[in-house]
């Protein structure tokens, strides 16, 4: 066996060709335009958003993250586990941010297994326990492709049609080790609706192409950290629902929020249900939210009542998915040239610099385009409308 | 689209054009506007096929008297077949805008295993089988037996074919050979002789090499080609090779042996005839008086025997008087053959040119030169005589006429060399008697002389200006185009040095070298981990490619290897090599990944197209020249040196290159396909002349001797030349691997076919522009 140096340091991993990317490109257009194209991608995505189209709000999803040696890697710094597993932190929350009445599973593979870290459930503080957890763990052996989709299969296939059921694969090997021929499982997925989404840590894989093509999702490789994180936000927003997916109306219960001081003669200490399947040590508290049906107490929302099976939520929380609805319209794209008017960024009040500016349509005021891509990611709403709707 | 190209109106079967298609075209008008010859390189996965096959229709409706055929040479039997699918889109093209109706015959031809539909012959396995059975049912006197006593079986296809299909023209579209067979099926026609017959008054003829360029077979098949014909010889990097096969005989003495087994047969059989039929033997005499011009005139099916390029004032004279009647001839063989046994019977090498071989025999057993050169003609004139049905049992007496022939017409260009024992293993006596061809221009000189054009085209043919000087021709328009791309596809990285700094390089003397192969080995390793599916790795030789895989299992880097990807080699069985082909690809197909480790030279390095994921990288270790000890090879440098002017070295980096080329070219099949070319050798001297300083400077160091010529052409296809960066030269394999790991993040990116609109792919609109046209002119570089 030869043994891999150890790479702890810095200067013995990846060389950062930084000058590169500020080489005078004498070829004519070549490497100008792999970014040129990456730019239009991140457009496309904003104006993809903006249809009318009915989106799966209910989600549940999958996330597989490829636990393998690869993930030792040191292209993403401190290693790519540690990495990818920050990042999912901060993806799921922002998932249940955007998304308040879905839930989520994490699913590690490695050794050529799949293992379960976190079942589907609604609450982000477990899931984010285990991702820390999983910090520590080590990487070994290869990853397989098909236990992994399989294990996350077994569970969505129970759920109801009108969610959307989807597995999204964080996929760094650019091997896998299947049981079994993994195109029969494909077509399986392809029937029960599952909607398989891969991002690539390395290259570009075969099989995660047919895959992806197959079932209806995206498939996309990394460049860098940012961009890594890009991708992985691309899977905040909830997609659009297939047409063959039923519509049902969903009971709902909204809570409110009890609290009792120490004073209170009447108020008990109790426990909350949700202790019931943590490991923890169950925590008595005063206040809480009482299910409008069986009066089960919860110290968190959302939640589904361990009692009735109600969905338990709070109206902010509805709201704030609300904007999947009515999205802001796309900002029109006009060149540089074009724009006659004062050369300031209306949101963040820089230079315009690059070629294109983004006027609203409705306000007409201009922003660059990172502050496009801001108000229509984040913000939902223009500046520039908010403003003069203010003085009117 | 229908487009302008110099004023000819060209109906190109497909919505988008690449630039360098419109450029090909251009530079192929003008070759055919001048009547003369061309040599044209295109990137594969270009579209040339389509390019040629457009402008060169369009050119036959425009002018059909001047161009009345277009006879188009492939290599393979799939590669014929894509043509002749390439053309039904132009057809069907044709049909649609002009709604006239097809009035072009088109046709491909392959051998008869490919083609005969006699439930009998066609299921023999072997291409000779298949011939020789075919002729035991068609030749003339057999057919003739029939007549006199109908047991004697013929096949009725053909028989069919005789009667009726000669006198109805087939009628106009596209044959593939499904097509030919189909058709022969229907109407009961031989399909093998109705297409021989049909190429005559064909448009157009898709076909092998070896129908124009084996003196044997083009004798036969082509000979009645019109002049005015275009030929278009695609995927010619090779042809120099071909050339010289084709003229080239190898003498064993398993051939003698058998060889003497046909002269007792024969000599049997003509004891026998004379009892019995003493008059045909005579009238063959008087025959042969009267000169071979007449003997010429023979039914197409008697092909007994081939005629090396005969040159025609032979064909007037008589057979001299030595060797005219029958027993003589077989005398005359005998001694000839016992001559040769005796040569082979040595312990020591021997060079010797074709003039002193003459002498030789006529000093040592009296044979004069005259008689020698009619020995081919005068075996073929009494085979037919004797009416010897299965033709397959004479070839060692037909390989030992052809090479008595051939060595006393050309007393340049070729030489003779026996050797007692194969080098790989002196102890065991195996004696071979190489007469080999050195000049490969004496087949194809025919080709050259006859048709009006003929164009040589290729994804490898640099450095261009070579050809002309090997086959001996003046073209035209000598042209390189490359490849116009949104995005860069290809990658081509330079691998100097380890780690640890040792040279990489697969020359001799360093081959055992331990560290060497231990970094080909990491070299390896290190790609299996960040190249996604498929690997193509290619060696020099099988040897070395046995040596190293050994080294590597021992040293445990296999094994390493192999929690990546899973490993497949190529071995010299055909069955075995595609059976791992297969597996290899299944591999890649579900994620597994995969390595092919294969040989440059090999099948998979000529015929095998990775297209996608199938090969996302290839890598060759070392440079591909050839056994340079080879005394065969030898001989061949020394002619070319006196003969063209051309130095060893030059012409062996020249080969070495253009196969490196076809090997890395495997790769990138199209415009939306990728792939890493990584080239582990450290003489990067041979990659680009803009870099040559800097090898130079920074080489000279090392080896001065082996430098000093850095400034010498560039090697390698422009197209991948023109990728190749001051900072993907002579690498180390860490660096090796930082590239890699961007370039694919960079191509895993989604493409689609609006980005490449208007830079690579040009609609109507966008080619009439004219800045287009500018950039345009620049795509063919003019060598």
């Amino acid at each position: 066996m030869d043994e891999e140096p150890e790479r702890t340091k810095r200067w013995e991993g990846g060389y950062e060709r930084t000058w590169e990317v500020l080489k005078e490109d004498e070829s004519g257009s070549l490497k100008a335009t792999v970014e040129d194209i990456l730019f239009q991608a991140k457009r496309k995505r904003v104006f993809e958003s903006h249809g009318q189209v009915r989106l799966g709000m209910m989600r549940h999803l999958f996330v597989i993250i490829d636990s393998s040696r690869s993930m030792e890697d040191q292209d993403l710094k401190p290693n790519r586990l540690t990495s990818t597993l920050k990042l999912m932190e901060y993806f799921v929350e922002e998932y249940f941010d955007q998304n308040p009445i879905s839930q989520i599973g994490i699913i590690a593979t490695k050794n050529k297994r799949a293992e379960k870290l976190t079942d589907l459930a609604g609450n982000p503080k477990k899931h984010i326990a285990a991702l820390k957890k999983a910090v520590d763990s080590t990487c070994v052996g290869e990853p397989s492709l098909y236990n992994s989709l399989n294990v996350a299969m077994q569970t969505l296939k129970h759920m109801p049609a009108h969610t959307s059921k989807e597995i999204l694969v964080i996929f760094s090997s650019l091997t896998t080790c299947d049981p079994a021929n993994i195109y029969e499982l494909i077509k399986t997925l392809n029937g029960l609706k599952i909607r398989v989404s891969v991002i690539g840590l390395s290259a570009e894989v075969r099989v995660c192409t047919i895959l992806t093509r197959e079932t209806g999702g995206t498939y996309n490789v990394i460049l860098d950290e940012s961009h890594f994180k890009e991708l992985l936000m691309q899977h905040v927003k909830p997609p659009p629902a297939s047409s063959s997916s039923e519509c049902s109306l969903i009971r709902m219960g909204f809570p409110q929020h009890v609290i009792a001081s120490m004073s209170d003669q009447d108020a008990k200490p109790s426990f909350s249900m949700s202790h019931l399947d943590s490991t923890g040590e169950p925590v008595l508290s005063l206040g809480g939210f009482y299910c409008p049906q069986c009066r089960a107490k919860y110290t968190e929302l959302p939640v589904e009542c361990k009692v009735c099976g109600l969905t338990l939520v709070s109206a902010p929380h509805l709201a704030r998915s609300f904007h999947h609805l009515f999205p802001l319209e796309a900002f029109q794209e006009n060149s540089l040239e074009e724009y006659k008017g004062e050369r300031f960024c209306e949101a963040c009040q820089g230079e315009l610099k690059d070629k294109s500016v983004f006027t609203c349509l409705a306000c007409k005021k201009v922003f660059c385009v990172e502050c496009d891509l801001f108000i229509h990611d984040t913000l939902h709403s223009c500046p520039g409308c908010m403003q003069t709707d203010g003085r009117s | 689209m229908k487009l302008n190209i110099d004023g000819l109106l060209v109906y190109f079967p497909y919505d988008y054009i690449y630039p360098e298609q419109y450029s090909y075209m251009l530079e192929l008008k003008r070759t055919l506007d001048a009547k003369g010859h061309g040599v044209l390189e295109m990137p594969s996965g270009t579209g040339k096929t389509i390019s040629l096959l457009s402008l060169i229709v369009a050119y036959q409706k425009a002018y059909p008297l001047e161009v009345t055929k277009l006879v188009y040479c492939s290599r393979t039997v799939p590669e014929i077949e894509k043509v002749v699918e390439e053309l039904r889109k132009l057809m069907d093209y044709y049909t649609k805008q002009t709604g006239a109706k097809n009035d072009f015959l088109a046709l491909a031809l392959s051998s008869r295993k490919n083609l005969c539909i006699h439930p009998e012959v066609s299921s023999l396995r072997f291409g000779k089988e298949v011939d020789g059975k075919c002729h035991s049912l068609t030749a003339s006197y057999i057919r003739a037996q029939h007549h006199s006593n109908p047991s004697q079986p013929v096949c009725q296809f053909y028989e069919e074919f005789d009667s009726v299909g000669r006198q109805v023209p087939i009628s106009p579209g596209i044959y593939n050979l499904d097509d030919l067979k189909d058709l022969g099926r229907r109407k009961g026609w031989c399909p093998y002789f109705l297409a021989r017959y049909a190429i005559l008054h064909a448009n157009i003829v898709v076909y092998s090499y070896h129908y124009l360029l084996d003196p044997k077979i083009a004798d036969v098949v082509s000979k009645e080609l019109a002049k005015k014909s275009v030929v278009v010889f695609d995927e010619a990097h090779n042809i120099d090779n071909v050339c010289i096969d084709s003229m080239s005989v190898n003498i064993t003495r398993r051939t003698l042996d058998r060889c003497q087994t046909n002269v007792e047969t024969l000599q049997n059989t003509i004891s026998k005839i004379k009892e019995t039929d003493a008059a045909k033997l005579r009238e063959e005499y008087r025959r042969l008086v009267e000169g071979l011009k007449e003997a010429n005139v023979a039914r197409e099916t008697d092909i007994y025997l081939s005629n090396p390029v005969l040159p025609d004032e032979i064909l007037q004279e008589a057979v001299p008087g030595s060797i005219r009647t029958a027993e003589h001839f077989v005398g005359f063989m005998k001694r000839f053959l016992e001559y040769l046994k005796a040569r082979l019977r040595i312990h020591h090498v021997v060079q010797e040119s074709a003039p002193q071989f003459l002498k030789d025999i006529f000093e040592k057993v009296c044979i004069d030169r005259k008689p020698l050169r009619f020995c081919a003609e005068r075996l073929r004139s009494l085979l037919r005589t004797l009416e010897i049905a299965d033709i397959a049992d004479f070839s060692a007496i037909t390989l030992i006429s052809h090479f008595a022939t051939l060595v006393s017409t050309y007393s340049k260009g070729f030489t003779i060399i026996i050797e007692p024992f194969e080098d790989k293993t002196p102890t065991i006596a195996n004696p071979v008697l190489h007469f080999s061809c050195m000049d490969p221009s004496i087949a194809i000189k025919p080709v050259f002389g006859r048709f009006q054009s003929v164009i040589i085209t290729s994804g490898t043919l640099s450095p261009l200006d070579i050809y002309p000087r090997i086959l001996d021709f003046r073209p035209v328009t000598v042209a390189s185009f490359t490849m116009t791309l949104a995005r860069t596809c290809l990658c081509p990285l330079i691998v100097g040095r380890g780690n640890d700094q040792v040279a990489m390089t697969s020359k001799f003397e360093t081959r055992e070298d331990f560290a060497v192969i231990r970094n080909y080995g990491n070299l390896l390793l290190e790609m299996s981990a960040v190249v996604p599916d498929g690997i193509v790795a290619f060696f020099t030789s099988y040897i070395y490619m046995e040596n190293i895989v050994a080294s590597w299992y021992e040293q445990g880097i296999l094994e390493n290897i192999q929690r990546n990807k899973l490993i497949f080699i190529e071995t010299q069985d055909a069955a075995e090599t595609s059976m791992a082909l297969e597996k290899y690809q299944e591999a890649c197909e579900n994620g597994r990944g995969a390595i092919l480790l294969s040989v440059a030279r090999g099948k998979v390095s000529e015929g095998i197209d990775f297209v996608h994921h199938f090969g996302r990288a290839v890598i060759m270790f070392g440079v591909p020249y050839v056994y340079t000890q080879s005394r065969i090879l030898k001989a061949r440098l020394e002619y070319l040196r006196e003969q063209f002017q051309i130095r060893e070295n030059d012409f062996l980096t020249f080969d070495a290159m253009r196969h490196a080329a076809q090997c890395v070219g495997r790769v990138i099949r199209g415009k939306t396909d990728y792939g890493l070319m990584i080239f582990a050798d450290k003489v990067s001297k041979l990659f680009g002349k803009k870099h040559a300083n800097f090898s130079l400077s920074f080489n000279c160091y090392f080896s001065p001797q082996r430098y000093a010529r850095a400034d010498k052409r560039g090697k390698l296809p422009r197209w991948i030349q023109e990728h190749l960066t001051d900072g993907s030269l002579n690498l180390t394999i860490d660096e090796t691997v930082q590239l890699s790991k961007h370039f694919l993040r960079q191509m895993a990116q989604p493409f689609r076919q609006e980005d490449q609109l208007g830079l690579s792919l040009l609609t109507l609109e966008q080619l009439q522009s004219e800045d287009m046209l500018q950039k345009i002119a620049q795509i063919a570089h003019q060598a």
